[in-house]
């Protein structure tokens, strides 16, 4: 019995030892997910993000806002009418500040010293994701953002600092970003260089330095009627900078999906997957297609079913759309592909020649301000997949469209119409245009509410998780009708 | 050497004069007696100068010199109800209730099971105090809720911890989310204690604060639920059979009124597209204007004859013909429920071994159409002493469940679709599916599919193998020192399947996932006691060490597969994309507990308990892993101690105590990961591999590395024990007052930072709170009993304190934007913060000068409370002879729940009270905002006339005004029970036959609410106080039988 007992109790105790020792407890590494991985699956994940975050919901918004397309039902329906509160959430969070631009910041910390072609790349989409942020919403966190644990209630900078910069607030300014980063593709590299990770540019570093230079343009145009001089300064010194610009249409910076269900575009996912029947092509811009005899319209739109004809709606009608989706207008062909594999084209050739347009005309650039923009009308109608001799013969037959007349305003009408038109898919763009230079003008939609029925929406609201998480922020903040530092008419 | 006398006798109650069975007869001094049998008759051999001891749990003990007799008939005299009972504590430690200083509430078998409520939590429901359960919906095998003294973490696990036979066994919610809405789309996955058969529980005992669960460590902070099976120690004889067969039949109840004057159609007109109800009156002429009539698209100046009936191609005048109330469509979705349960339990005890083998079966069709759960459970178990004193028990139980289920919540599920039938839309009878087996409905794709169409295709099944076993010995060292060790494992495998048919509004290309949970958690438990009495005089003590290793390891491998091939096959063969959850998480975490427990008794009537306990876990910073924590409790019996007795007054105790538990992590918290690339929700979404190229992103949290602590809850609690008129009238009340601090949460922090949530150690919380239990015996004569028990239940929350800076962050867990569960400061835990609309300084809605209708809504507002004020129930027993009656009624007052329901019923024009004056405009009772050029604000009323479909649809699906009380009165259960009288079945082989029927959910009271207001769609966790669109509750008739022999 005794040495049962004995026995009983030595087991006992060795068990008590064996788990007092620390490897025991040891095992708390997770198995699920990785700790860290290569710069270039993170350089995929911003390239897929600027592409995301700029067809999203950002541009639902803003695709009713400027109405080329119509909301029928929920969400976008609400959005049509200036109801955007507490919608954008995850746009903010999701897809900006803790989708693009974070990965971006980690990739550029973790290849600043080894492999400074990634974080060349990084900062330049780092610059267009911050851009979309003020553009979008005004003052937000800028110079203190990204840095994690290390300031918790980041500051918001003011536009102004975020376009120019503050040496005495210590900000840099978006355009020295995209310096800094396109600096960092002529330096030398240690680790393995981007290829087919860069889904857009597969790691052709001269067409990233042509990317900064693009986007600097469209910088410095989004603030030109506010800081002229600066903007016209700068956009000299991009004309004359040996890197170019994006000067061809096979050189846009686009990404390009796949047609298997959660692979396609966010234009796709959201129209033709999950909500199809809540957007449509809205009327207004139908009839601005028809009447100028435009050819993209079959490329942009598809035709109703049952009647064969172009089906929009009226933004903010309350009236029923046609009950069968295939029986309204919805994106075409350009925008959607085939099955949702259509690339999102984000700086774009025929943006460059249309913002070089409106510089020549506006700021008084060098240039032939006729030429860049049938430049961009061109390039735009081959980009949707007009055929050449259909351009020529359009050129050919509409004169008085494809050529700039009257004043310095009908020339920027003219141009800033047909950029409009080129933007189709791409809200975000048109929005930033009509809010810089109030061209084309659009009619409120029916039954507008919002903070201010008698005024399209020219800001977007904080959303509600940034303000209740970073006192910086305003709560309330600015209504929807006070404009953006840049936004000055 | 006396000479032995054999005496035999008939043990009765004081109560009825009933017969006692199984009383222990025992010979003073001498290890030797016996028990009653079931006609309460005994015969034992005792010295002539013996003398018998004779109890009985719930009676006094008697005494009795044997003398010359032969012939000893006793009557025992009831004891107080509930006082001096024997009750199963921590680690399974029996325990008078008399020592206990801190709150514990015991529930024998017989009051959970036979109650045609597979889940024993549904069973438990309005029986304990301090304890709030509620059921996810009427679906079958929904899970089940509970909360015992309110929530203490902020995002950790608050459902108590669950021990079967000293085993600690999962009690998880495991969701499946294999659509776009993840779980907000799911199916009513259980809550894994719905594993348990009720009819094979002897005992449920609910350990209520950390001072009763300071034992159980880490775990306990929530309470604990102490289980304790059928082991056949009670069994009266060597081999006693017990045979359990019950049939419940279910019937939804709950379901709001409709309106039966108007039919499907928008604006007046009909539309036979329109998910809404807002068409023209019925029996009004077909005209153009009403839509009957359509004009020739191609030749305007025609009437076209061809406008659709949905369903199929029919004229204009059928589809006319056919535009009229179906009162019952929404009704007749739904079938009568049936439960089918049967079991048989083989115990017996002999001398000092006791075995128990059992096997049960309950088979449940739900209240629509494959809706299904069926488990069967065996077990076996049995406690022997060996020849060598050491004593052994193992015992080992293992289910199948089965449960089949549909799709819950808003949007594409039969239940949110179920809010979009038209009200002339006769749903049981019209076509759900086409030839190629797609949805035919209203609306449009994507958005909308037929609701019984969902339930036929849109399946979930989960079927889960688990076993729970241990095995344990023990040994008295010396006089008064025992060593005993038992080891436990829990696991299960839990096998799921989800369907989405193409066509299905989430998913219209179809797709199909395998969701593979695995669990096993593994315990040990050496434990050594020691007890000594009369170290001082009237002074006992008992000691205890133990020692604690739990290891917990989970597995969840899924396959989500979509945009299928083929109709009608449902094999991830059949799909083309692979999703992003596509992939596996497993865990694995220890623990280690040292302690200790002192417990001093004093003259049986003053009690002292210390207890101190290290804990060790793998899932803290290595460098910082361990923590202590104490618990204190005492109490003392002053009825015992001063001379204070009276026919008025037969008992009092006061007892207080005071604990505090710690917590540690979840696994893998400390670290920050990085993610495979998905970005987007159920609107529009992409997930990588995209074009063969992967990529990934950091995770939106950012780990806090060596800097997490554990976290601590610590309770204080005081309460009394009152006797009174011989303990017919007792009270037993509790006050408690818990503040948890340095809670591990997932706190959420500005996006701006580069993530969305941090892992750190934040907050306070605070639980005040009062328990009542009173039993009352206002009649108690020969054959006649009357007993009342009162449960009262108060709970006040607070959310101190959260991080700086962080005044609300959202509760972790799926949840619609515009209806999210919240932790605000100042405010209980899980408000829902929404959308309002706007109102004026004095109250008054602010409404849109140019509409008439509301201004747009106020975002982020805190619109709701899930918590209530109080709880109670009042339970009414009557027993004559064989025959008790029991009438359980319970209330819950206070507390609001966000209703999708009534925002989809109102907007889509089917709620009674859209029918009402439908024709008439309306004037929101509202005014107009005037800003003034000084910057001051004037009001003006409302003066702008709105129809009723304006009016209605202005009401939203997530606003204020779907906010409604929970506050309900029920009859929760009425059970009739018979006893054949043992006169009648002496003669036969049976030992007893019991008839009994059952009435669960009979009558429902909600004075607030359109739609009965106790669900909960997400289930049980720490989201609460939602109704997404889910089954309504049913509504239980049953009967049970139950024989031994």
């Amino acid at each position: 019995m005794k040495t049962t007992y004995k026995a009983l109790i030595a087991v006992s105790l060795l068990t008590v030892m064996a788990s007092c020792r620390e490897s025991f407890f040891d095992i708390n590494t997770t198995p699920n997910n990785p700790t860290v991985v290569p710069a270039s699956v993170l350089l995929t994940t911003v390239e897929y993000d600027a592409a995301f975050t700029s067809t999203n919901d950002l541009n639902r918004i803003n695709e009713v806002l400027t109405q080329h397309m119509a909301g029928v039902a929920n969400q976008v329906a609400a959005y049509d009418v200036f109801n955007l509160r507490g919608a954008s959430d995850n746009q903010w969070n999701g897809e900006i500040y803790a989708g693009m631009l974070t990965n971006a910041q980690r990739l550029i910390e973790q290849t600043q010293q080894t492999t400074p072609a990634y974080a060349g790349m990084a900062k330049i989409l780092k610059a267009y994701g911050f851009s979309i942020a003020t553009d979008v919403w005004g003052d937000v966190p800028y110079s203190e953002a990204l840095q994690g644990l290390s300031v918790l209630t980041p500051r918001i900078d003011a536009q102004q600092d975020i376009y120019l910069g503050s040496s005495e607030k210590k900000i840099q300014s978006l355009f020295d970003l995209v310096k800094e980063g396109m600096a960092d593709l002529d330096k030398p590299n240690t680790g393995v260089l981007p290829g087919a990770d860069d889904v857009a540019y597969q790691g052709n570093l001269s067409r990233w330095k042509r990317l900064g230079n693009t986007l600097m343009l469209r910088l410095a145009v989004q603030m030109s009627r506010k800081a002229p001089a600066q903007a016209k300064q700068i956009i000299t010194e991009i004309l004359a900078s040996p890197a170019g610009l994006i000067n061809d249409n096979a050189l846009d910076f686009q990404v390009g999906f796949g047609t298997d269900n959660g692979k396609q575009n966010a234009l796709f996912s959201f129209n033709y997957v999950n909500r199809t029947g809540d957007l449509m092509a809205s009327q207004r811009f139908l009839d601005t297609l028809t009447a100028y005899n435009d050819p993209r319209i079959s490329r942009f739109f598809t035709l109703a079913a049952n009647t064969s004809r172009y089906v929009g709606f009226n933004n903010g009608a309350t009236t029923a759309a046609p009950s069968v989706v295939a029986n309204r207008s919805r994106y075409g062909v350009y925008l959607i592909g085939t099955g949702g594999e259509a690339p999102t084209r984000i700086i774009t050739n025929f943006n460059r020649a249309f913002l070089l347009a409106e510089a020549v005309v506006s700021l008084g650039v060098a240039g032939d301000a006729q030429a860049l923009y049938q430049e961009g009308i061109r390039a735009s109608m081959l980009k949707a997949g007009v055929a050449l001799t259909d351009v020529n013969d359009y050129f050919t037959k509409n004169p008085q469209i494809v050529t700039l007349s009257g004043d310095t305003q009908n020339r920027l009408r003219q141009i800033l119409t047909q950029k409009w038109i080129a933007n189709i898919g791409m809200g975000i763009e048109s929005w930033n245009d009509i809010r810089r230079t109030g061209f084309p003008k659009l009619a409120l939609p029916l039954n507008a509410q919002g903070d201010n029925p008698a005024v399209i929406p020219v800001r977007l609201p904080y959303t509600s998780n940034e303000q209740q998480r970073n006192p910086n922020v305003p709560n309330p903040g600015p209504r929807m009708d006070e404009r953006l530092w840049w936004d000055i008419d | 050497m006396a000479q032995e006398v054999v005496v035999s006798g008939r043990v009765t109650s004081s109560d009825d004069g009933s017969s006692l069975p199984g009383v222990s007869v025992q010979v003073k001094g001498l290890s030797r007696g016996g028990t009653t049998d079931a006609q309460g008759n005994y015969k034992v051999s005792v010295p002539a100068n013996g003398r018998l001891v004779f109890s009985y749990i719930g009676y006094k003990s008697q005494e009795f010199p044997v003398g010359n007799r032969t012939t000893l008939n006793v009557v025992l005299q009831a004891d107080a109800t509930n006082l001096g009972e024997v009750v199963v504590t921590a680690l399974g430690i029996e325990r008078d209730t008399r020592s206990l200083s801190y709150a514990t509430q015991q529930v024998n078998g017989d009051r959970i099971s036979q109650r045609g409520e597979p889940n024993v939590l549904n069973a438990l429901q309005g029986k304990v105090s301090g304890v709030q359960i509620t059921g996810a919906s009427g679906e079958a095998g929904a899970s089940t809720n509970i909360n015992i003294r309110g929530i203490q973490s902020f995002t950790g696990n608050n459902q108590p911890l669950f021990v079967v036979d000293g085993i600690p066994i999962s009690n998880s919610v495991d969701r499946t989310n294999l659509g776009p809405n993840g779980t907000l789309g799911g199916p009513q996955s259980s809550n894994r204690a719905l594993d348990i058969a009720p009819e094979n529980i002897e005992s449920l005992n609910v350990l209520k604060g950390p001072a009763a669960a300071a034992l159980y460590g880490s775990r306990a902070a929530s309470g604990v639920i102490v289980i304790t099976t059928k082991s056949g120690k009670n069994a009266k004889k060597k081999t006693e059979i017990t045979v359990n067969s019950g049939l419940t039949f279910q019937n939804v109840y709950g379901l709001p009124n409709f309106q039966n004057g108007f039919g499907q159609g928008l604006n007046n007109i009909f539309q036979s597209n329109s998910v809404a109800s807002w068409g023209p009156a019925y029996g009004s002429p077909a005209t153009l204007e009403n839509g009957f009539f359509t004009r020739n698209a191609t030749t305007p100046t025609q009437l076209d004859s061809t406008a659709l009936f949905p369903g199929g191609a029919l004229p204009a005048y059928k589809a006319y013909s056919n535009y009229r109330a179906y009162p019952d469509n929404i009704k007749n979705f739904f079938n009568q429920g049936r439960i089918l349960s049967n079991s048989v339990n083989i115990g017996g005890a002999s001398g000092s071994s006791n075995y128990n083998f059992s096997v049960a079966n309950t088979a449940q069709d739900g209240i629509v159409r494959n809706s299904k759960f069926n488990r069967t459970n065996v077990s076996f178990g049995g406690n022997t002493v060996l020849s060598n004193t050491f004593h052994v028990g193992a015992s080992i139980n293992y289910s199948n469940t089965d449960q089949s289920n549909s799709l819950t919540g808003n949007g594409g599920s039969a239940f949110g679709q179920l809010v979009s039938v038209p009200r002339s839309y006769d749903l049981p009878n019209l076509p759900f599916q086409d030839v190629n087996g797609r949805s035919v409905f209203a609306g449009t794709p994507g958005s909308n599919e037929n609701p019984i169409w969902g339930l036929e295709n849109n399946r979930t099944t989960s079927n889960v193998d688990r076993l729970i076993g241990n095995i344990n010995i023990g040994v008295d060292l010396v006089k008064g020192v025992n060593l005993f060790y038992r080891a436990g494992i829990d696991t299960y495998t839990d096998r799921r399947k989800q369907i989405f048919a193409p066509s299905a509004a989430r998913l219209l290309v179809g797709g199909v996932g395998e969701d593979i949970y695995y669990w096993q958690e593994l315990n040990s438990d050496l434990i050594l006691t020691g007890q000594k009495n009369d170290i001082l005089p009237g002074l006992n003590i008992e000691g205890r060490l133990g020692f604690n290793v739990n290891q917990r390891k989970s597995q969840n491998v899924t396959a989500n597969g979509q945009s299928l091939t083929l109709p009608n096959f449902y094999n991830l063969s059949n799909a083309t994309v692979f999703s992003n959850n596509t992939g596996e998480s497993n865990t694995l975490r220890r623990l280690a507990g040292y302690y200790g427990q002192a417990s001093f008794s004093f003259r049986n009537y003053a009690f002292l308990e210390l207890t101190g306990r290290f804990d060790k876990s793998s899932t803290l910073p290595l460098s910082n892993n361990t923590y202590f924590y104490p618990a204190v409790s005492a109490n003392v019996i002053l009825s015992d101690i001063f001379p204070i007795k009276s026919s008025t007054l037969s008992y009092l105790k006061v007892r207080g105590s005071a604990a505090t538990v710690g917590k540690d992590a979840d696994p893998y918290q400390l670290q920050s990961v990085y993610v495979t690339t998905s970005r987007g929700n159920n609107v529009s979404n992409i997930a990588f591999p995209i074009n063969g190229q992967n990529a990934f992103s950091i995770s939106n949290r950012i780990g806090p590395g060596d800097n997490l602590k554990p976290e601590f809850t610590t309770s204080y609690e005081g309460g009394l024990n009152l006797g009174l008129f011989d303990n017919r009238f007792s009270i037993d009340l509790t006050y408690y007052n818990s503040v948890s601090t340095d809670m591990i949460v997932n706190v959420g922090m500005a996006a701006s930072t580069g993530y969305t949530t941090r892992t750190t150690n934040v907050g306070k919380m605070t639980n005040k709170g009062i328990e009542a239990l009173l039993t009352v015996t206002p009649i108690r004569v020969k054959d006649f009993r009357w007993d009342v028990t009162v449960n009262y239940t108060r709970n006040v929350n607070e959310v101190v304190d959260i991080a700086p800076g962080v005044e609300s962050f959202s509760i972790p867990g799926s949840a619609f934007t515009g209806s999210v569960p919240s932790i605000v400061k100042g405010q209980p835990y899980g408000v829902i913060l929404g959308n309002k609309k706007p109102t004026n300084p004095d109250g008054q809605w602010i409404i849109n000068p140019n509409t008439g209708l509301w201004n747009p809504e106020v975002s982020n507002q805190n619109i709701s409370n899930p918590n209530p004020l109080w709880i109670g129930s009042i339970q009414n027993t009557l027993k004559y002879k064989g025959i008790a009656l029991g009438v359980l009624f319970d209330t819950q007052q206070g507390g609001q729940l966000v209703q999708f329901s009534s925002g989809s019923y109102k907007s889509n024009g089917t709620l009674d009270v859209t029918g009402v004056n439908r024709q008439a405009p309306r004037i929101i009772p509202g005014v107009f905002e005037i800003s003034n050029a000084d910057g001051t604000k004037t009001y003006t009323p409302n003066n702008i006339q709105v129809d009723a479909q304006s009016y209605w649809r202005a009401f939203g699906l997530q606003s204020d005004l779907n906010v409604f009380s929970a506050t309900r009165y029920s009859l929760r259960e009425a059970t009739l029970s018979y006893d054949l009288p043992a006169s009648l079945i002496s003669k036969t082989p049976f030992g007893g036959i019991s008839l009994s029927v059952v009435g669960r959910n009979l009558w429902y009271f909600a004075p607030g609410s359109p739609i009965d207001p106790e669900v909960n769609t997400q289930g049980a966790g720490n989201i609460r106080g939602l109704e997404l669109q889910s089954a309504p509750n049913t509504r239980n008739y049953g009967v049970n039988l139950r024989f031994t022999f």
